[in-house]
């Protein structure tokens, strides 16, 4: 099962398109969509109900959207059966090879906009861990302004701040740090000093998903980074990530 | 006897029956080969209307398998998959960058595909069953803009990491008839204008059918194609085809995998 999000900041606005059909079997589905936030420990449930702009599209516009929110397909079975303490497997709709996926767009009031294809799977947000990007691999130092959003969702519904650190591989030194928390569309800036080979992205508790933004005269560039076990198809590619993160995460310790 | 129909369901012409008669149908089948591999991407390459494309890579080699001195090798296609450069590069960065613009082609004004490889002569480090897949990233500039990045969206073609100077491809399967449909889960509404870009990661023909039209793609070559609708359907013969999306509103641009 997978799970969608945007952000609400005073930096970009955002909109998000969830289909309500599989991408190898266009037939449209009943399902429903629900939003679920944190809230004193528990998880809120909304139905949402008056977004559905088609029989095959919800589309979220910027006021629809919280950092801290989660969007996801359900039929209304679930509320009845929502636990408050721990987010579930609700369905298998959007277990889909390609990946079910929904547009996440960020735009600008000036005009740029730019999305890429989301989703947050189940089977991550059961798991902790830590993130590892290397930050040149895509933010452009030719921008005016490069950021990374770090979406987290655990299961949990805990607001609990934990690090992000841009880390000198050569080096084996911390360059900066900062406070991001879980179950929140973080965003943090990364300065185009660090925009070199050497430094990586980790952070010390939490798994997410790294995007990263470019900003120049009004246009964007928004996309997500690759987890590194998809550079090694082999069956040693666990092994070698571990590795490469133990070693890594040693700057940190 | 079971284990007979398994090992015949698995083989090429196998794969290829069960993708006909949409019988657990197989998308993508690495091979198993008795040397390391480096698989890339169909990566596309747009130097036409303006466009120039940045491309940024890692040395998977030096990050996880701590081997220095490897080199990578760039294998540029027209769209019609005529070889059009071959570019070596030494003294690799943890991450990398190359901006193909139609000076860097020979001033071509055009689009196409083209591959990374990593080679090494260590095999100490390495053994026979490693295979690495750089996804990288590519930028798309137009009109010397801001770059809008996208990464790596369809697996093309290995090599061995050692060097034997064979490339091979059909990763991605095809099926006999055109009976696979991918529906992109984007509503391409509002927009000025919207192309897809496609590349056919296989050795065979592709016959594919959008908003009615329908298409031919021969093997490693690639196509750009403008659409209307709202809901794009993709009818097709191959089991992975996912093109590149190009959305256009006033000066902005968009390019997003789909």
């Amino acid at each position: 099962m997978n799970f969608f999000y945007g952000i609400s900041n005073n930096l970009f606005k955002s909109e998000i398109q969830i289909p309500l059909f599989q991408n190898r079997n266009f037939k449209k589905s009943n399902l429903k969509l629900f939003k679920s936030y944190p809230k004193n420990n528990k998880w809120i449930l909304q139905e949402i109900s008056s977004k559905k702009i088609n029989d095959y599209f919800y589309i979220l516009k910027n006021e629809d959207i919280l950092s801290n929110e989660i969007f996801f397909l359900a039929d209304e079975t679930i509320l009845n059966e929502f636990d408050d303490k721990k987010l579930k497997n609700f369905n298998n709709f959007t277990d889909t090879s390609p990946a079910f996926r929904a547009n996440f767009k960020i735009y600008l009031n000036q005009g740029g906009f730019s999305s890429y294809q989301s989703e947050y799977p189940y089977s991550m947000i059961t798991k902790k861990g830590t993130i590892l990007s290397s930050i040149s691999s895509i933010a452009n130092s030719d921008a005016d302004k490069n950021y990374v959003l770090i979406k987290n969702i655990f299961e949990e519904p805990i607001e609990e701040n934990f690090k992000a650190y841009l880390v000198n591989y050569k080096t084996k030194s911390i360059e900066e740090q900062f406070e991001i928390k879980t179950n929140y569309t973080n965003c943090i800036e990364i300065s185009n000093k660090f925009i070199k080979p050497e430094i990586f992205l980790i952070t010390d508790k939490y798994l997410g998903i790294p995007m990263y933004v470019s900003v120049k005269n009004s246009f964007l560039s928004f996309e997500h980074t690759h987890p590194p076990h998809e550079y090694i198809l082999s069956e040693n590619k666990f092994l070698k990530v571990t590795n490469l993160k133990k070693e890594i995460n040693e700057i940190i310790s | 006897m079971k284990s007979l129909v398994k090992k015949l369901a698995n083989t090429n012409i196998g794969i290829l029956f069960r993708n006909s008669l949409h019988f657990k149908p197989v998308q993508l089948k690495l091979f198993e080969k008795d040397y390391p591999i480096s698989i890339s991407d169909a990566f596309l390459w747009r130097t036409d209307n303006g466009y120039k494309t940045k491309f940024k890579y890692s040395d998977i080699l030096n990050l996880f398998y701590k081997i220095k001195n490897s080199w990578v090798e760039f294998h540029f296609y027209s769209k019609n998959n005529e070889l059009i450069k071959i570019e070596k590069v030494n003294d690799l960065n943890l991450s990398n960058e190359l901006e193909i613009s139609s000076k860097y082609l020979n001033n071509l004004e055009d689009y196409g595909t083209f591959y990374i490889y990593h080679f090494s002569e260590n095999t100490k480090d390495l053994n026979n069953k490693d295979i690495i897949s750089n996804r990288c990233y590519l930028g798309y500039s137009q009109n010397n803009n801001l770059y809008s990045f996208v990464h790596g969206n369809i697996l093309g073609k290995f090599t061995s990491i050692y060097s034997n100077k064979t490339f091979l491809s059909d990763i991605v399967k095809t099926s006999l008839f055109q009976n696979h449909t991918y529906t992109i889960q984007k509503y391409f509404d509002g927009f000025d204008k919207n192309e897809l870009f496609f590349t056919n990661p296989t050795s065979k023909t592709i016959k594919f059918s959008i908003e009615s039209k329908n298409y031919e793609l021969k093997p490693n070559c690639s196509l750009l194609v403008e659409i209307k609708n709202s809901i794009i359907s993709i009818n097709s013969n191959c089991l992975f085809f996912r093109p590149t999306i190009f959305s256009y509103k006033n000066k902005y641009l968009d390019v997003h995998h789909s």
